[in-house]
């Protein structure tokens, strides 16, 4: 790999070697502003007239409505479904065959299908004073029975969420591959196995401030938002208007995650709003609403049979596997990717022969889920690296021999997997081994034989994952969902004293893209970053993108960036050339300057003369200008593969329940790295998120369908002293499909955590004889498994 | 409104706010400061932290009125801090933020570890920034960055402050207000109560989330506290916290209950089913109620089951309460305080039914049961037998 | 997430604050440093008609000496006895537990007598106060009165409080030399509420213990003859001697019914007695 690095730098790419380029560990432009509290986000937007919004909430997950009662003083101050007259549904349908829809109505009509599902808006000076009329509308609800298990959803005779379905299923997928020859295999292991739900939480919540321009006759939304171009279309379809009357501004966002990846209902009402009364409205997702109200994720279960022979090798995978998709489908991803996805996914990185999968994507009571980080990955990890180390114990074999034995090699590259993934580079071994090595099994398994002088048990446990990012239009377009990526776009302009604008349809939440497309552009131009802008977030300003999610943004738009900055470069060369009189063919664009053999002339020159000084032009120069716009798809779609191996130590107390994760490595391979430093905060964020999926975070619901977690303080997330300083080594396998080689990281850090810490807790407790399927891994769960198996070991006694 | 004099950022500030306003919403929306965030307002992310009185204070659940006089820096404060300026650097080389969004309040943290550690200790710089979340750094660059401006300045000589500075007892902030006196500085009249819904109509069945179980003696025969579970009225009277606001009729109740727990109160009004089975000497009681104030409702039932003690002079009272709360009050998390709750209004239940149903001196009620002790023998012989004979003929139900 | 509306008084001094107390007939509601009752404001959980604040009273932020206990005034917050601001006889005990609580931000306006008022069965106050044997004045325009903590927490969020009253000021006793100090508690992450606390105060010299075990939803389970915890006897052995069954029977017979919960509450008492051995 050292050599990789050598020749990326000094051939490949010469700039990374001056600090500013592809390569280069570069601090953050953004980071100055936001440490001084500078930065903008939606709820620091000033406009004169605004008013607040509070919403009036179901408190039911399951009701009919039978009247909403607004007292005579608040009469004009409260609309509901009746007035928003016009506006249409929120729909999010599937193409897949079966795919039954939802219609997701932006404030209830008729019923309501969750606790926190919209009924009516409340406006109001202040917020606080529009949460008062909130509190004095009355709703005169029926109760339905609620329908908060998934699994029993899948029974017949379950309430309905949508009556017209007949059941609760929007999809059933079924895939096979010949699973009846893996059925003679030595060892078989069955399991269930459950991840719980979750909400995404990032520190800042969605929130909008709408606004109508009567000049332009053009309604302006902020919102907190990942994909701006899509909810501008999804609005669009649901107001009724042409897409030039809507214009969708996302300022300065406070992380995603996905969270901020859909169109929301509040969005369309406030849009609606803003309308009718002609001024400004706001309305800021608290966090109550946003745990009990907004969207969740991860809440999965499997069943789940892993063939394989006696010396490990994998025979066949055959799983039944259940999504809970909660009420409605949301728009664009809609209710189904998630469980569907896991069909296509499980198998990982791994070959096997045989293979079955059947889904449900089921609807329930609840939120509907969104593709949090690592979507249906952090599941299916969970499901089958737990799997592989029951597979390891029945074959009397170390965990890492079992994974080695199976994974993918490297001469295998470019492989098709089992369910026709195509895995574009790497050596996922290696990883593997990297990371055994790094974790020192050795040393840990000579450490359990002594025991712990406090008591404890020390486990380690490891696991291994791919991730496909930047999926391309021949992966989505087979969804059939309202959003499939094609050509990214970029728009890069030289302004007239040198400096270099960039216009990118993707968004930045954390993840530096102000500092990482600088760093591609300068790679292709030679401007110094300083004098680079990123222009993002801004439909009227910002060329059509789907935005960002699914790791995409380096790849894509890393990518349109360098042909833009290429096709502006090959311009400026040109002009250059006739500044310099020499034929275009003799001078070439290096470290900002066009050079020949008798001179050479700055970027800056070129571009000053080319907007301030035309008479200096030749009559013959190119008019094509410095002001490019191009489109960029990598030379195959179907995505990059990183992946990672993880590892961790644990300490587990049995008798309080509590896992310290004493050691964690990480070896991730995610292609050429633009900004190692901004690559290393989103692995080591991710792996933050892991540990929340792994041991803390749960929104956990009780037969009435009310959501339990409703505060920070019950909705855990991982603080500092929860997360260790985890150790990364990097591999750099270039994709052979993307420009420089780059693959999308930004979900990995979270799929592999929770696989890892479980098994490493289960190393730790196994001689007790328990064994803990289900995350989070919370001191109540580990008490009730250890107390059991003593039970058990009692009775056998 | 009432007028609130403070200093921000160094600046005399005079400004009215609604007492109910908080800090971070003073700053925010009448200061224009919007560095300081707000991410959870429930004093756990620790994004509004500001310093208040020179230490690091929640501002969102601290409120801009409890301030007056008291002396604020906001993130916008600390553009020239020492302190300050070293973590800036320290936090980009380390790449300790990406969103931003936790940014200002882990700064005023971090400055305050930075003041008050002795050392770049880097456990207890993760305990000390454990009331501050970040989503996305996973804190590593975090506790990098300040670590090596500790180091630094420990290195120059720079001696840390145990204390932060803070000299004075009590809350900081506090101390330095006007008192009112005895002038009023009334805020808007609280709202008048949302007007209550009607009584349900229907009372459906449900299976309650949570069953209590409890079981207790009555030194009173069967019968008669079988009785005494026949006067609504009067159980109503010995439930804690319960008013009926209609005359009972024998299968339907309304009423409103009370509860409180700690500060937390709430008011339920609804109506009840009754139901009761004299053979079995059992019944039961649901219902169900809305608290419109906190958009919670509850349903909730009382089974019961009398048995005979010390051969039927006394009774033994097996009742199961079971209860369903939605709505806010349901989803504050927590459910064992709530159930402790439940638990002592159940004994509190138990409690005033033996003193009604007594009315009497207790010495002339111990005589009696021991006087009567072979009739009630004899009526309960007769009730079993009639019970068995129903049971038998597969009729059950009310008489 | 904002407050239903309210009006809110800052007295001058205690009577002042009393006699609003007294005229609210329970509609108003004190505060001090806001840290447990802010968050129950902004969820619309509490609607006081009148706030109170005491915050600023001088006569409650005293702490002194008196005799062989030490007078803590109830506006004395976690970072005053954190940082030594305040004398200490229990020999580190309360600065120990105070340097727990919450985060820095919270302890820096958080009270000791706002904790108790809030007689939250999870918070750190009830159950290490109980276990050093404190005792509680509380204070109306009827006059005052003191209790035991364990007489003040009455169940989950209630404490012995009667409208009008409030808490004036706490008396630690001073910890004997020969008093071995344990305080234990399991949180899920640092400075959220504990879900199990043990507290002990055992000395050995004299034959006597105060165990308590918190944070179980309810009232602490206060043990003040403890012998039986410790085999019948309380002696220098007595890590050795500590009864697991024993604390168990307690928590079962306090109406904990969940096996592993009952473990937890256990196996943290016993990390606290072993602390308190070591």
């Amino acid at each position: 790999m050292k050599e990789g690095a050598e020749l990326r730098n000094e051939r490949e790419f010469p700039h990374g070697k001056s600090g500013q380029g592809v390569g280069a560990r570069l601090p953050r432009k953004e980071d100055d502003r936001l440490m001084r509290g500078r930065g903008q986000y939606v709820a620091d937007i000033r406009l004169a007239g605004l008013q607040d919004v509070a919403f009036v909430r179901s408190p039911l997950a399951h009701a009919r409505i039978r009247g909403i009662h607004v007292p005579e003083r608040y009469r004009g101050s409260v609309f509901t479904a009746a007035d928003l007259v016009g506006i249409k549904p929120i729909r999010a349908v599937s193409g897949l065959p079966g795919f039954k829809i939802s219609e997701q109505p932006v404030l209830a009509t008729g019923k309501v299908r969750q606790v926190g599902e919209l009924v009516a808006m409340c406006l109001a000076p202040t917020r606080a004073e529009a949460e008062d009329i909130a509190a004095s509308v009355t709703l005169d609800l029926e109760e339905l029975p609620a329908v908060y298990d998934m699994l029993k959803a899948r029974e017949p005779g379950s309430g309905l969420v949508h009556e017209h379905w007949g059941d609760n299923v929007f999809l059933e997928t079924n895939y096979e591959v010949d699973i009846s020859a893996a059925l003679d295999a030595p060892i078989k292991v069955t399991r269930e196995i459950s991840t719980a739900r979750q909400c995404m939480s990032p520190l800042e919540g969605r929130g909008v401030v709408a606004t109508f321009d009567r000049r332009l006759d053009q309604l302006t939304l902020h919102s907190a938002a990942q994909m701006p171009h899509i909810t501008r279309s999804g609005l669009a379809e649901c107001l009724g208007m042409e897409e030039g009357q809507i214009r969708v501004i996302s300022p300065d966002v406070g992380g995603g995650f996905g969270h901020k990846g859909i169109l929301l209902p509040e969005e369309v009402c406030l849009s609606w709003l803003t309308m009718q009364r002609g001024h400004p409205v706001r309305w800021i997702e608290d966090r109550r609403e946003h745990l009990v109200a907004s969207s969740n994720c991860r809440e999965h279960h499997y069943k789940i049979t892993v063939y394989a022979d006696r010396d490990g090798t994998l025979r066949g995978i055959d799983c039944e596997a259940t999504v809970d998709s909660g009420a409605y489908s949301s728009y664009p991803f809609s209710a189904c990717l998630e469980a569907a996805q896991v069909a296509s996914i499980l198998p990982g990185p791994y070959t096997t022969p045989a293979y079955r999968c059947r889904t449900f994507s089921v609807a329930t009571n609840k939120c509907p889920i969104l593709p949090y980080r690592g979507v249906a990955r952090t599941g299916v990890c969970f499901a089958l690296e737990l799997m592989l180390d029951l597979v390891a114990a029945e074959a009397g074999l170390e965990p890492g021999e079992v994974r080695l034995r199976n994974l993918v090699r490297p001469e295998q590259m470019p492989f098709d997997n089992i369910t026709k993934k195509h895995f574009d580079s790497g050596d996922y071994p290696e990883a593997m081994r990297r990371a055994l090595a790094a974790i020192d099994i050795d040393s840990i398994r000579a450490k359990q034989k002594q025991g712990e002088a406090d008591g404890r048990r020390i486990g380690v446990g490891v696991s291994i994952y791919c991730e496909q990012a930047a999926h391309g239009t021949s992966v989505y377009s087979g969804w059939g969902i309202p959003m499939v990526p094609g050509h990214e776009q970029a728009s890069a302009r030289l302004t007239p004293d040198g400096g270099l604008e960039l216009r990118v349809g993707v968004h930045s939440h954390g993840q530096g893209m102000e500092t990482t497309l600088a760093q591609v552009a300068h790679e292709m131009l030679g401007i110094d970053v300083g004098k680079i802008r990123i222009i993002l977030g801004d439909t009227a300003m910002t060329p059509y993108s789907t935005g960002t999610w699914g790791s995409r943004s380096m790849v894509m738009a890393g990518g349109a960036v360098a042909t833009a900055c290429r096709e502006l470069g090959e311009r400026a060369r040109r002009i250059g050339a006739k500044l310099l009189q020499h034929d275009p063919a003799s001078v070439v664009l290096q470290n900002g300057e066009v050079r020949g053999v008798n001179g050479s002339v700055s970027i800056q020159t070129i571009a000053h003369t080319w907007y301030r000084r035309p008479q200096e032009l030749p009559a013959d120069v190119d008019p094509g200008g410095l002001e490019v716009t191009q489109g960029y798809k990598p030379v195959r779609d179907s995505g990059t593969f990183s992946y990672a191996a993880h590892a961790a130590v644990v300490a587990v107390d049995p008798d309080l329940g509590e896992v310290e994760i004493l050691d964690y490595v990480i070896v991730e391979d995610g292609g050429v790295l633009v900004n190692p430093l901004v690559v290393d905060g989103q692995i080591y964020g991710g792996l933050a998120q892991g540990i929340g999926t792994a041991l803390y975070e749960e929104m956990p619901f009780d037969a009435s369908g009310q959501p339990l977690a409703t505060t920070l303080a019950d909705y855990l997330l991982p603080g500092p002293t929860e997360v260790p300083a985890a150790r990364l080594d990097h591999m750099e396998t270039p994709s052979p499909y993307t420009q420089f080689g780059v693959k999308g990281i930004g979900e990995g850090g979270a799929i592999a955590p929770p696989a890892a810490i479980a098994n490493a807790v289960n190393d730790a407790l196994r001689p007790l004889g328990v064994e803990l399927m289900q995350s989070p891994i919370t001191p109540h769960r580990v008490v009730e498994a250890v107390l059991a198996a003593r039970a058990t070991e009692r009775s056998a006694a | 409104m009432t007028t609130i004099a403070l200093q921000v950022n160094r600046r005399a500030v005079e400004v009215s706010a609604e007492p109910r306003t908080s800090l971070a919403d003073f700053v925010r929306d009448k200061l224009d400061l919007t560095g300081t965030h707000l991410g959870c307002e429930h004093g756990v992310c620790g994004a509004c932290t500001v310093l208040l009185d020179g230490v690091p204070a929640r501002s969102c659940i601290t409120y801009a009125v409890a301030c007056a006089g008291a002396d604020i820096t906001t993130i916008e404060g600390l553009d020239e801090d020492e302190i300050t300026t070293e973590l800036r650097a320290a936090f980009t080389r380390e790449h300790a933020l990406q969103c931003g969004y936790c940014t200002p309040g882990m700064l005023v943290s971090a400055r305050d570890l930075v003041l008050r550690l002795p050392d770049a200790d880097e456990r207890r710089i993760r305990v000390g920034l454990s009331g501050n979340l970040c989503r996305c750094t996973g804190y590593v660059g975090i506790v990098r960055a300040v670590q090596s401006v500790i180091e630094a300045r420990r290195a120059r000589n720079i001696a840390p402050q145990a204390d932060g500075g803070r000299t004075s007892l009590g809350p900081a902030g506090s101390g330095r207000a006007i008192s009112s006196g005895d002038e009023s500085r009334s805020a808007r009249q609280a709202l008048a109560p949302a007007s209550a819904g009607a009584a349900p109509v229907r009372i459906p069945d449900f299976t309650p989330a949570t069953v209590l179980d409890q079981r207790f003696r009555l030194p009173h025969a069967p019968a008669k506290v079988f009785a005494m579970f026949d006067d609504i009225a009067g159980i109503a009277s010995c439930l804690p916290g319960v008013s009926l606001t209609a005359p009972p009729r024998p299968e339907r109740v309304e009423g409103l209950i009370s509860v409180r727990l700690g500060p937390i109160a709430a008011s339920f009004e609804g109506a009840a089913r009754v139901e009761r089975d004299p053979a079995t000497l059992s019944g039961r009681i649901v219902g169900i109620g809305t608290d419109p104030r906190s958009h919670s409702a509850t349903q909730g039932e009382i089974r019961y089951r009398l048995l005979p003690l010390d051969g039927g002079a006394a009774t033994a009272v097996e009742l199961a309460i079971g209860y369903t709360l939605t709505g806010m009050l349901a989803q504050v998390g927590r459910p064992g305080l709530v159930r402790d709750l439940a638990r002592r209004l159940v004994a509190e239940f138990a409690k005033n039914l033996d003193r009604h149903m007594s009315g009497a001196p207790s010495e002339q009620v111990a005589a009696a049961e021991l006087s009567g002790w072979s009739i009630v023998a004899d009526v309960l012989r007769a009730r079993l037998a009639r019970m068995f004979g129903r049971v038998f003929t597969g009729k059950g139900g009310a008489e | 997430m904002k407050p239903a509306p309210f009006s809110y008084e800052r007295p001058r001094d205690l009577n002042a604050a009393l006699s609003m107390l007294a005229a609210s007939s329970g509609s108003a509601k004190i505060i001090a440093g806001g840290q447990s009752l802010g968050p129950m404001l902004n969820l619309r959980l509490v609607q006081p008609k009148l706030i109170v604040d005491i915050s600023s009273l001088a006569e409650l932020k005293r702490a002194e000496v008196s005799g062989s206990e030490l007078v803590l005034g109830a506006l004395v917050t976690h970072a005053d006895i954190e940082d030594g601001r305040t004398a200490d006889v229990t020999r580190g005990a309360m600065r120990g537990v105070a340097a727990n609580i919450a985060y820095r931000a919270v302890r820096n306006r958080g009270t000791i007598g706002g904790s108790l008022s809030h007689a939250d069965p999870a918070a750190d106050w009830i159950s290490s106060l109980a276990a050093l044997g404190a005792r509680v004045t509380l204070r109306s325009l009827a006059g005052a009165r003191t209790m035991a903590i364990e007489a003040f927490v009455v169940g989950a969020l209630e404490s012995a409080l009667h409208t009008g009253e409030i808490v004036e000021a706490i008396h630690v006793p001073a910890r004997a030399a020969s008093a071995h100090w344990g305080y234990a508690k399991s949180c899920r992450k640092t400075g959220e509420f504990a879900h199990a606390i043990g507290a002990v105060l055992v000395d050995p010299a004299a034959g006597s213990a105060r165990i308590v075990i918190g944070a179980i939803d309810t009232t602490p389970i206060v043990v003040t003859e403890a012998a039986e915890l410790f085999g019948g006897r309380i002696a220098a052995d007595y890590k050795q001697r500590f009864d697991i069954s024993v604390a168990d029977a307690l928590l079962a017979k306090a109406g904990i019914d969940d096996a592993a919960q009952r473990h937890i509450h256990v196996s943290v008492l016993k990390r606290a007695v072993l602390e308190a051995a070591a």
